[in-house]
């Protein structure tokens, strides 16, 4: 894996103009993501032909000034459950990949990764740490990009980027969820991702591509059919938006959203668990307390030494406050969900009257 | 023209397969070829990447055949470095070997099913690379030569795309005697892949070649706006026809009729009560969702508010009472939710017709 070298070179006044002008550092914050169209089809295809499992892949590119370029992409195997090389023969694969890429004249700069979720339930455990682990190695310049495969099929296509803000970072670098830390970092649930805009740029070529596509019958040679009067061609009008059939989504999702406010709730029992134990563990130490005192006024009224008052407070240990951080992986996903019914009831009520409409 | 005994008009037949039975059939069925638009967005890709001396790349086709041969799929493919000079040429084998194995790492179903080249003209370097890749493809079956013409030479045909199948000519079967029989092909796609190559054709139209992503409600209004002005074109072109400008189609007018008589005549009573409890369901769905998610932003705000205050108290006594009050606030207000998620249970398995009343 390269990293972005700097030049140095003698001639410090031309260099400065050069460096601000490429931004060889890579110090300009991220600002949004450029990707190419040979990208979105692979991620599209990949994901959709593993579907519902979640799958990966990483993402190749460059960052320029600001804007995060990717231009090609590949999968990742799928895990086998009981295979002890996993992880070598995973980073194996990923050496050669790049290795091979590399002999094509493919950007072999990898600029993060990119993962398939079903109904938006991406927020997980593993989802964090492999984020973590490569925005900790690429100096924040990789993002992971987020395909949901089943909503793509109603017609508009599901592509979001995110990668971590500076606090939840810090928070992670610790590896403790306390609330000190939460305060420390001023984190809450919406403040673990930070969304990034994404667009899609196509070559030249590809834009030809698709002009010729749009005067499908000339182009491409096809079995003659006898149904000549339908040619549907790649690009004639797509109507599925226009789907009527509407609540299976629905339904799923808000079974998603029974199953993550029932762990939120759980969470939250712990973490009343952990209060009243903490509660009554000083209460415990409040009593001893008390009664070292009154031990101790006893004695000096009988001429001894008072007996110490700091090693009670290392006879009660206190239980360790439990990690919040699935409490807040579980609140972000909630927040998700819900954005998502919003998102998706929009267009149905247009959907409903629409077709009430037509009735008229 | 006529055939007659004195023609210079050569017979060619497809070369024959062998049938699951083992017998040697001539191909009598048709032999079509489907692509993937990945294919031809990876094609045009490696095209740009070339090293500066090459005219035209090579690269091997991934895909899946059908069980009798005569449908081949393109699914996928992966460039192979090549050298072309006048008296020879040379095709990277060990790395067409080992990307292979990695391809097949990820999808096991994809099998080695032709090759492809950019440029449109077929000389004898396509004669021995086709037959290398015929032994690479498990016989009986014919590799498949796809051709991309990049030049953008042809007037008419902006980026055709050819598929051929080879076939022996000449008195010896040499390897550099071969002709090309074009094959009749199709490009294929899924439903999640339709609405990323409609996002990408949208780019097509920008000065910039560039297009971000839209969401649902933006994906609905243009999807309307297109069947609004379909039906402009429509009622205009029924009007002129009534007017007598236009002469009157028959096979038009009865396509027209069959269209317009697809949408559904439901009883007017019963379309209302249909119409009024999906309304009902979706604002109920919507109601739930934003209230969750008001919930949750109130928390945060709370979260907040605490910590700034505990900053500007750093005792242990008073932190411990921000938790405190943090912690009930979150157990007090879920019950609340408990009432409807048993609502939203019921809804689900489709017993309850639901109605939305506020119980405090």
């Amino acid at each position: 894996m390269t990293s972005n070298g700097s030049t140095t070179t003698k001639d410090g006044l031309s260099n400065v103009n050069v460096t601000a002008a490429l931004d060889v550092e890579g110090n300009v914050p991220l600002e949004s993501v450029q990707l190419d169209g040979l990208v979105v089809l692979k991620i599209i295809k990949h994901c959709r032909e593993f579907f519902p499992s979640p799958v990966t892949g990483q993402l190749l590119g460059l960052d320029v000034n600001g804007i995060l370029e990717v231009t090609n992409c590949f999968p990742f195997p799928g895990s086998k459950p009981d295979d002890e090389n996993e992880i070598v023969d995973g980073a194996r694969y990923q050496v050669d990949m790049m290795r091979c890429l590399r002999d094509v004249n493919v950007d072999h700069n990898t600029v993060g990764w990119y993962q398939s979720t079903y109904l938006g339930s991406f927020v997980t455990h593993k989802l964090i740490e492999t984020q973590y682990n490569y925005q900790q190695t690429f100096n924040n310049k990789s993002v992971v990009i987020v395909h949901d495969v089943s909503r793509s099929t109603h017609g508009n296509l599901s592509l979001r980027a995110f990668r971590f803000t500076r606090a939840f970072m810090e928070a992670q670098k610790e590896g403790k969820f306390t609330t000190e830390s939460l305060i420390k970092n001023k984190l809450t649930f919406s403040t673990i991702f930070e969304e990034l805009p994404i667009t899609i740029k196509n070559s030249h070529l590809v834009t030809a591509l698709l002009h010729s596509l749009d005067d499908y019958e000339h182009v491409i040679p096809k079995a003659s059919s006898l149904d000549k009067e339908t040619v549907v061609g790649p690009l004639t009008p797509n109507f599925d938006t226009l789907e009527l059939s509407l609540d299976p989504y629905i339904e799923k999702n808000l079974e998603f959203l029974l199953e993550a406010v029932e762990e939120h709730s759980q969470e939250q029992s712990n973490f009343a668990f952990w209060q009243r134990s903490v509660v009554r563990e000083q209460a415990k130490m409040q009593a001893t307390l008390q009664k070292r005192k009154q031990e101790n006024s006893h004695r000096l009224a009988s001429g001894q030494d008072p007996l110490p008052e700091e090693d009670i407070a290392k006879m009660f240990k206190f239980p360790p406050e439990p990690s919040r951080l699935d409490s807040l992986l579980i609140t972000s996903q909630i927040n998700n969900y819900c954005k998502q019914l919003n998102q998706y009831s929009g267009p149905t009520l247009g959907k409903l009257f629409m077709a009430g409409e037509f009735q008229k | 023209m006529p055939i007659d005994a004195a023609t210079s008009a050569l017979n060619l037949s497809f070369p024959p397969t062998t049938s699951a039975t083992g017998f040697v059939v001539p191909q009598s069925r048709s032999f079509t070829v489907s692509v993937n638009p990945v294919v031809l967005f990876s094609i045009l890709d490696h095209y740009l990447r070339r090293q500066e001396n090459q005219h035209r790349v090579i690269g091997t086709l991934l895909g899946v055949r059908s069980e009798d041969g005569s449908e081949v799929e393109v699914r996928n493919c992966f460039p192979v470095p090549h050298d072309e000079t006048q008296n020879q040429v040379a095709v990277d084998m060990v790395y067409h070997q080992s990307m292979f194995e990695l391809h097949k790492k990820v999808n096991a179903k994809e099998v080695i099913v032709g090759w492809y080249a950019t440029g449109s003209n077929l000389n004898q370097w396509n004669a021995l690379i086709q037959d290398f890749y015929s032994k690479e493809v498990s016989p009986p079956f014919q590799a498949i030569h796809l051709t991309m013409d990049t030049d953008l030479k042809n007037e008419e045909k902006l980026l055709g795309v050819k598929t051929y199948v080879s076939a022996p000519i000449g008195i010896s079967a040499k390897p550099e005697n071969c002709l090309f029989l074009p094959v009749p092909c199709d490009v294929k796609y899924f439903d999640a892949e339709r609405s990323g190559l409609d996002l990408l054709a949208s780019a097509k139209d920008q000065p910039d070649r560039s297009t971000s992503l839209i969401s649902d409600m933006d994906n609905l209004e243009k999807t309307i706006l297109v069947v609004q002005e379909m039906l402009e074109r429509i009622s205009e072109y029924v009007n002129k026809v009534l007017d007598g400008s236009v002469p009157a189609n028959n096979k038009i007018g009865r396509f027209l009729m069959d269209t317009i008589s697809v949408v559904p005549k439901i009883d007017k009573v019963e379309f209302e009560k249909m119409f009024n409890s999906h309304l009902q369901d979706l604002l109920m769905v919507v109601y739930l969702a934003n209230m969750t998610r008001t919930q949750l932003a109130i928390a945060e705000k709370l979260q907040l508010l605490l910590f700034s205050e505990t900053r500007k108290s750093d005792s242990n006594e008073s932190k411990r009472d921000c938790d405190y009050v943090y912690g009930a606030w979150s157990i007090f207000h879920w019950p609340i939710f408990d009432d409807y998620s048993s609502e939203i249970m019921l809804y689900c398995e489709g017993h309850l017709k639901p109605t939305i009343n506020i119980n405090h």
